[in-house]
């Protein structure tokens, strides 16, 4: 029962093309306030000691200076992302734990001002070791960066599903093979920034995030303010990719100094300060050890993974779940144990990036599978083919693939890119490779335990139902949510997607847990369905009054009420509508009972009509220890060929071509589905190649610009040629589940395979830098 | 957000104003001209200068015209210029090629080739095919004329010949003699907004299209203080029949005519190798364009 869509499935345009094209879209950093004062931080110089005094006396005289604050202004409440590990206050109190951790802030008349009497604070240091790496923070007798955390280990996970080791016993290949990424940073266009303005006792702050709601409760909660006092407004933002999905310290330092100064307060990150921040990538090494038997059954898997981790938490105690849990999936794996540790180094925090926590262990996985197909002489598609789950399977760790075109994803890359015809057919120094991966729908619990909706939304109809008021707090980054909001609300109201207007992105909207995990689309989408739904029912109930026909019987389409069984005599209705526009100038009605004249009706029956969407998931699998990170309503998958050429005398990798086919379920914008594909397949490309944060022996970020820390040009992209598979998500509104994170998971892999069949190396280290590569073939060679 | 630093700002009209105002030799100056490397380092703090000297409204110096065997370059010109340039592209396509590989469209469009000389950057894009080519730089002060070839304009990283008062007005080019091919490749991790890992700039000049090499520039950069000439290559290839072998031994010559340094875009062992490798790549290449039909005139 294929049903006709008028809005969803399609290619509108966004909704925010123009304000971006023509430059009008104003973001965090272009914001201006009458009043209002600038601040800057003190960042720490050292990456590992105590703080014996702290003078601002220098600072305090500079003209101009209209507040100075450090942790004894600001309190040491403890904040963090999961409230499992509080460990950042506001501003260091006694100790520094990284190259840019935060000593103070200063506001002032103009950001020059600020600046200069930030850098008048003087601080006396008492150096500590610096632990810039996973070995030197596990060594005997290192100093502890946190004085709970013994061996600086700020989180371990220890999960077995099966009985690994028994499972080897009957393998015909145990291969354990070592790999590691690089510490990435998300290299969003646009830097942090804010706005706070503290006024009778409200607070309200402009930020550039991607969860209105997470900020808005870390605020109160640190500053002591309500909640209901405290109101968190994202304007356009410039991409977030992980590292915005919770509160920073300009938020904190700059509503601190608002509420201070009864003035506005604008800090604005400079991009080393990105860099400084980070909560980013972490640095992952992975030991995996898999068993498979002759004919190519995938039996066990282990997997051990360290962290490094940085000075805080921030998402980090999800990140480590993550590293284990997304590895039970696509294929079919009984047994599976992990063994997970995050660090604490002296190096700016770590956090959530794009396919959080399972990025590493993907291309890791991924290259070893395409390692044991190439043992087992078999082609890595069809090894892949026989071992992948399908829908209403259930994953050893109980994930629930309750739809998953995981097969459909293969078959399409493996015949759109002509993978049979080039498989082992290709000259020296050109190569193809395979991989695949999958990942979670949204976070099935939110980041603080909590029985609250993840998702509400508001759906307000005008007074003479010409426009559909459209109230949510998820956050538009860039990724199209507002578009794909939008859609929803149309479709399932029944009215055209220009009738929709939408105002999200603030927590006087809802409740909307905000853009990561994936989960705009499926779980703001529910919201917004629901309350899109709510409103038809109200104005079908009073319809259902006035002509005597059950509500049952009518919907709304396009526009138009339905009716299930022969037209009603509508024309009183009709009549009263034309009356009271009398004199307008009316493009004719059509034949059939329009909306607008069903929602003014319904107006002047109950007053304003208003419709609320609530959305939480309802009962997700898995009842042992960390089962929260990891389970999800849905699972989006792909897969992806990819062709490269390596320069053989320098070792240089040019990708030629991509192949990329994703399961999202259904496709609500089909043109903002490939561009999530896109995306994720050129950050996927730059962590393969380019990304690397580098840093000095004192701690400190030496590639700190975009100059020299490299995310790919539009030149390094090849073009992508991407497949839609719709795979009918039941938990998904219309079948939808993601894109946006899923499709970066295959990536990696599949540039390491195909330089795997370009060169006959396999590189277990990222970046695959020419010099690496190059060195790599040289070593061979040898 | 990063900030310039306070600066007195001038910008004349004339030459003659221009050089009048840096007459009076104050150290604390410079001259900006594009200002992608300047303004840049002053917001990072790196330069700091009390004054800077605009040449943006000059008259006379953006353009590219040909007398007879000469091509002058303004030293305004930009990357971009240079790049759409029918002229350049005819009688110097490495030129075009350095100059197109340098930053991105938007760089290439304020950058100008005098800049890309006076900040002396090891690993800057046009020096080494403008020493392959043979180019001159004039330079002038309030009275003063001079013009020099930029093998001897560079010192160091960041030093020049350059005086205080003094400004680079024009790059000329002598058309190239018969036979005679040139490349440039530069290395880099992306395929733009690069600043070189190892570039090579080669170019030969044969007697005859069968014929024995004549003439033979061999310029290597990112490997040393400044650009450099790889005299020993050089010297193995002048009045030798050109061949794979041949170029082979000058690569490896060339690699001890250079002293890299490991640093962030690359290790000193890599750099070494790929000297060698750049440098029989750019021989072959020109040598295919030496004796095919050369370049146009």
């Amino acid at each position: 029962m294929k049903k006709t869509y008028h809005t969803v499935n399609s290619r509108v345009p966004r909704v925010d093309a123009r304000a971006k094209a023509t430059g009008e879209a104003r973001y965090a950093a272009d914001l201006a306030m009458p009043g209002m004062l600038y601040g800057a931080l003190l960042q720490s110089s050292l990456p590992h000691a105590r703080i014996l005094n702290i003078d601002v006396s220098r600072a305090k005289m500079l003209s101009g200076v209209k507040d100075i604050v450090t942790a004894k202004e600001a309190g040491t409440v403890k904040y963090g992302v999961s409230p499992a590990r509080y460990d950042e206050t506001v501003f260091c109190a006694d100790r520094v734990r990284y190259v840019g951790d935060e000593i103070a802030a200063v506001a002032a008349r103009d950001p020059e001002t600020a600046q200069e009497a930030a850098s008048l604070i003087r601080v006396e240091y008492e150096p500590l070791p610096a632990l810039l790496d996973i070995d030197s923070a596990m060594s005997d007798g290192a100093v502890l960066i946190h004085d709970d955390f013994p061996g600086n280990i700020g989180a371990e996970v220890h999960q077995e599903f099966g009985d690994v080791e028994e499972a080897f016993k009957g393998c015909d290949i145990v291969r354990t093979d070592r790999f590691v990424n690089k510490r990435q940073d998300g290299g969003f266009l646009e830097p942090q920034a804010c706005v706070a303005q503290y006024a009778e006792g409200h607070l309200t702050v402009w930020s550039s995030t991607q969860s209105v709601h997470y900020v808005q409760r870390s605020l109160s909660m640190v500053l002591g303010i309500p909640i209901g006092k405290v109101r968190v407004i994202k304007p356009y933002v410039g991409g977030g990719f992980g590292p915005k999905a919770a509160v920073n310290t300009i938020e904190l330092a700059a509503s601190l100094m608002s509420m201070r100064t009864g003035r506005p307060v604008k800090m604005v990150f400079s991009r080393e300060q990105v860099f400084m921040h980070s909560r980013a990538r972490h640095q992952f090494v992975h030991e995996l050890t898999t068993g498979v038997k002759k004919d190519g059954t995938i039996v066990a898997l282990k997997n051990t993974c360290h962290l490094d981790g940085g000075a805080y938490s921030s998402f980090g105690i999800a990140t480590i779940y993550y590293a284990g849990s997304l590895l039970g999936a696509p294929y079919k794996l009984a047994n599976m144990k992990y063994d997970g540790y995050r660090i604490y180094t002296n190096k700016p925090a770590c956090g959530a990036q794009r396919g959080h926590g399972g990025v590493a262990a993907r291309a890791a996985f991924e290259q070893q599978l395409d390692i044991i197909a190439h043992e087992l002489g078999m082609d890595p598609v069809e090894f892949r083919l026989k071992n992948i789950m399908k829908t209403g399977d259930v994953t050893c760790n109980d994930f629930n693939m309750s739809s998953l075109g995981m097969k459909e994803c293969l078959d399409a890359v493996r015949d759109g890119s002509g993978w049979t015809e080039k498989k082992g057919k290709l000259p020296k120094g050109k190569g193809i490779g395979v991989a695949c991966g999958f990942f979670v729908s949204g976070a099935g619990y939110p980041i603080y335990r909590s029985e609250t909706f993840h998702s509400t939304a508001t759906i307000r109809l005008s007074e003479d139902g010409g426009g559909a008021n459209l109230y949510t707090a998820a956050a538009e980054i860039g990724q199209g949510s507002d578009t794909i909001l939008s859609q929803i609300a149309a479709e399932a109201l029944g009215v055209a997607f220009g009738d929709v207007k939408i105002y999200s992105g603030d927590t006087d909207f809802g409740i909307d847990l905000g853009a990561y995990s994936s989960r705009q689309t499926l779980m703001s989408g529910h919201a917004v369905k629901a309350a899109a739904e709510d409103v038809k029912r109200q104005v079908l109930e009073v319809l259902s009054d006035e002509l005597n026909v059950p509500r049952d019987d009518m919907d709304i389409e396009n526009g138009i009420v339905i009716f299930a069984t022969g037209r009603p005599d509508f024309s009183a209705v009709r009549s009263a509508y034309a009356k009271e526009h009398r004199g307008w100038v009316q493009s004719s009605l059509p034949e059939g009972l329009t909306f607008k004249e069903a929602a003014r009706l319904a107006f002047l029956k109950r007053g304003v009509i208003v419709g609320n969407g609530a959305y939480k998931p309802g009962e997700l699998g898995g009842k042992y220890k960390g089962a929260a990170v990891g389970t999800s309503p849905a699972y989006g998958c792909s897969a992806q060929v990819v062709e490269v050429s390596v320069d053989m005398g320098t070792g240089r990798v040019t990708v030629d071509s991509m192949t990329d086919a994703h399961d999202c379920g259904f496709a609500i914008n089909r043109t903002n589905v490939e561009g999530q594909m896109q995306g994720s397949l050129s950050m996927g490309l730059g962590e393969a190649l380019f990304e690397e944060v580098k840093f000095d022996g004192g701690g400190r970020v030496i590639n700190a610009s975009l100059g020299e820390y490299r995310i790919p040009t539009s030149l390094d992209m090849p073009n992508v040629r991407t497949i839609i598979i719709e795979s009918n998500e039941p938990n998904g509104p219309f079948g939808a589940k993601e894109v946006g994170e899923g499709a970066i998971m295959p990536t990696i892999p599949a540039i390491l395979n195909a330089i795997y069949d370009a060169t006959g190396v396999r590189m277990n280290e990222l970046p695959v830098t020419s010099e690496r590569l190059y060195t790599a073939i040289k070593n061979k060679v040898k | 957000m990063l900030f310039l630093p306070r600066f007195d700002y001038e910008e004349p009209r004339t030459l003659p104003e221009a050089l009048d105002i840096l007459s009076d030799l104050r150290s604390d100056t410079k001259v900006i001209a594009g200002g992608t490397d300047l303004i840049v380092n002053m917001k990072k703090g790196s330069v700091d200068p009390a004054r800077i000297v605009s040449l943006k409204r000059l008259k006379g110096i953006r353009g590219i015209t040909r007398k007879k065997e000469i091509v002058a370059i303004g030293s305004y010109t930009t990357a971009a210029d240079i790049a759409r340039s029918d002229v350049i592209a005819r009688s110097f396509p490495v030129l075009r090629k350095a100059a197109l590989s340098l930053g991105s469209p938007l760089i290439r469009n304020r950058a100008t080739i005098g800049g890309n000389i006076a900040t002396a950057r090891p690993a800057a894009d046009l020096p080494p095919a403008l020493i392959a080519l043979g180019a001159r730089i004039k330079l002038r002060t309030k009275g003063t004329n001079r013009t020099v070839i930029p093998d001897v304009f560079f010192i160091g990283p960041g030093r020049s010949i350059l005086g205080k008062d003094e400004i680079i007005t024009e790059i000329s080019l002598s058309t190239l003699p018969p036979f005679t091919g040139a490349d440039y490749i530069k290395l880099g991790h992306r395929a733009a907004l690069e600043i070189a890992i190892v570039a090579v700039a080669s170019r030969i000049t044969l007697d005859s299209p069968d014929g024995v090499i004549r003439d033979a520039r061999i310029v290597l950069s990112a490997v040393a203080p400044t650009a450099v000439r790889a005299l020993s290559a050089e010297g193995a290839l002048l009045g030798e029949y050109p061949s794979d072998e041949l170029f082979a031994k000058a690569a490896s010559l060339a690699m001890n005519d250079c002293s890299p340094v490991s640093d962030i875009r690359g290790g000193a062992d890599y750099r070494r190798d790929m000297v060698r490798a750049l440098t029989i790549r750019t021989l072959a290449n020109a040598y295919r364009e030496a004796c095919g039909q050369g370049v146009g005139l």
